[in-house]
């Protein structure tokens, strides 16, 4: 209880320095609203001349967008400061968090906050809600419980391959995490159904780099489509992800070497 | 003259310097390509969608995938630290025009985006078969066409990273900027799938040049006096753009307060 109020006052600090910034903070926000909204216009000038895209409709392929929206947006919101992980190990500055009594990941995942996680969260949100408000899903309690974890789960695997990727900055000397960009990026792939994709590029998302667990397959289990049963696998991916991102992040930092100076 | 052939010999160099960056911003593009070559390989398996079939809409999305990359972000990100600084008043007492030095800036580091260009181009056509060129006098008006593209998009790039004379953000407007261009400049989705209004408006705008027109002229949907008309249509935003940017730069400099030191 303690690590997660000391983490929210950790990030409120840095928050009330952003609010600082009033017109900062709206050109960001107005800037991530914009990148949707553009998002949403692409699909729907697609989807006004072809019923679906191999099977799936308008709707379930924003709820794909949505979720991973929302995810990038948890990310930057809240754990924002593990892009800043490359130019710490890089200056040395890890050397304080090394003696303050709090675990070092949370600190670094807590340096910084990135105000357009708010505004991607909120159109993600938007966006998701009506996805589903289109879909006609068949709600039971069981798929309820079961589409709120699998979001959940989803998130995790966004945030926990942040992390990993971010974490292999201990072995690299630059002070950008170039590699963590390049792995985000990929990311990107993921807002489409994975299954129009080439063999190749669903083994990379489904399992190397599991991307596809962060939209794709929650979605196919709330629609109850394909391989629905891939979908609940999301939470046990999750866990796989996050135990290896804290597995590359513990080995990194015990090949920390202070910046020395 | 000689100025500015040194200003855009030195960023020819600073091209390979700040590699990393580059790369990265390849990769995102490409995996826009992937993914919406991916998306229209789905789509077109069986027919034609809005006037378009596969050869044609592969050939569109290679052409979009070059004027993405072309004219990169590097200078904008450059000019907007210095003008958010105040090292922009370091600029100002050169003996050069600011504006000019800019774009001479962009276009010395051209040359290792075509390259880039080039080999992804080679890729695709190695791994999907060569693409139709359009017949020689329409090839000579598309080569025109995507050389117009440096000046143009140097113009957009250049008039919005002026705003941090106003704004002191970049980021925001960056991808306010990114997103409204892409959509509009048809790079997402060709201009001829939007709702007929939204489509002629887009069509004579300044974005239109970005990738619409080099794209259509490729693949021979704008023949004869229609892609004259278009060709012309880019030269003439690149003068208002270039003369109005000069104005607003005059106005701008009225705001830049930079403190001593």
């Amino acid at each position: 209880m303690r690590t997660i109020r000391l983490y929210v006052r950790l990030l409120g600090a840095h928050l009330r320095s952003l609010l600082e910034y009033e017109s900062d903070f709206w050109i960001m926000m107005v800037g991530t609203v914009i990148m949707q909204v553009v998002n949403v216009v692409f699909l729907a000038a697609i989807f006004a001349k072809v019923p679906h895209i191999n099977g799936w409709s308008f709707w379930a392929v924003v709820a794909m967008f949505a979720l991973v929206a929302i995810a990038e947006g948890v990310g930057s919101l809240f754990f924002e400061g593990m892009w800043n992980l490359a130019w710490q190990i890089n200056q040395g500055d890890l050397d304080y968090m090394m003696v303050r009594p709090y675990p070092i990941v949370l600190q670094v995942s807590s340096m910084q906050i990135g105000v357009n996680g708010i505004s991607n969260i909120v159109t993600g949100g938007l966006m998701l809600g009506f996805a589903i408000a289109h879909l006609g899903i068949d709600w039971t309690v069981g798929r309820i419980a079961g589409g709120v974890i699998v979001l959940l789960s989803a998130i995790a695997v966004k945030v926990a391959i942040n992390l990993a990727t971010n974490s292999v900055s201990f072995w690299m000397q630059s002070p950008s995490p170039l590699f963590a960009f390049a792995v985000h990026q990929v990311g990107d792939l993921a807002r489409f159904p994975l299954s129009i994709y080439p063999l190749a590029l669903k083994a990379a998302l489904g399992f190397a780099l599991p991307f596809a667990f962060v939209s794709f397959f929650p979605v196919t289990f709330v629609l109850d489509t394909g391989d629905a049963w891939v979908g609940l696998l999301t939470p046990v991916v999750a866990a796989y992800c996050l135990a290896v991102a804290w597995f590359i992040f513990s080995r990194g930092l015990r090949r920390y070497e202070s910046a020395g100076n | 003259m000689k100025p500015y052939t040194a200003h855009a010999r030195a960023a020819a160099l600073s091209a390979l310097a700040y590699r990393g960056n580059f790369l990265l911003s390849l990769g995102g593009a490409a995996v826009q390509l992937i993914a919406l070559l991916a998306v229209w390989k789905v789509l077109l398996a069986d027919g034609q969608v809005g006037g378009f079939d596969w050869p044609h809409m592969r050939a569109y999305l290679v052409v979009a995938f070059a004027s993405a990359t072309l004219v990169g972000t590097f200078v904008d990100f450059r000019m907007s630290h210095r003008i958010r600084s105040g090292l922009v008043a370091l600029d100002l007492v050169k003996p050069v025009d600011y504006q000019r030095a800019r774009f001479a800036e962009t276009a010395g580091g051209v040359w290792i985006e075509a390259v880039a260009v080039i080999v992804v181009v080679a890729i695709t056509v190695a791994i999907g078969g060569a693409l139709d060129t359009p017949p020689g006098p329409m090839l000579g008006l598309f080569a025109a066409s995507i050389v117009l593209i440096v000046p143009l998009k140097f113009a957009v790039s250049y008039l919005s990273t002026l705003a941090c004379f106003w704004t002191e953000n970049f980021v925001g407007v960056l991808w306010a900027r990114q997103a409204l261009t892409g959509l509009l400049s048809g790079a997402l989705v060709p201009l001829a799938f939007f709702p007929g209004w939204l489509a002629t408006t887009a069509q004579w705008s300044p974005f239109a040049g970005l990738t619409s027109t080099p794209a259509l002229i490729f693949i021979g949907q704008a023949s004869g006096t229609h892609a004259v008309l278009l060709v012309a249509t880019q030269l003439g935003w690149v003068l208002v753009m270039w003369y109005g940017a000069r104005l607003l730069f005059r106005r701008g400099l009225r705001r830049l307060t930079v403190n001593g030191g």
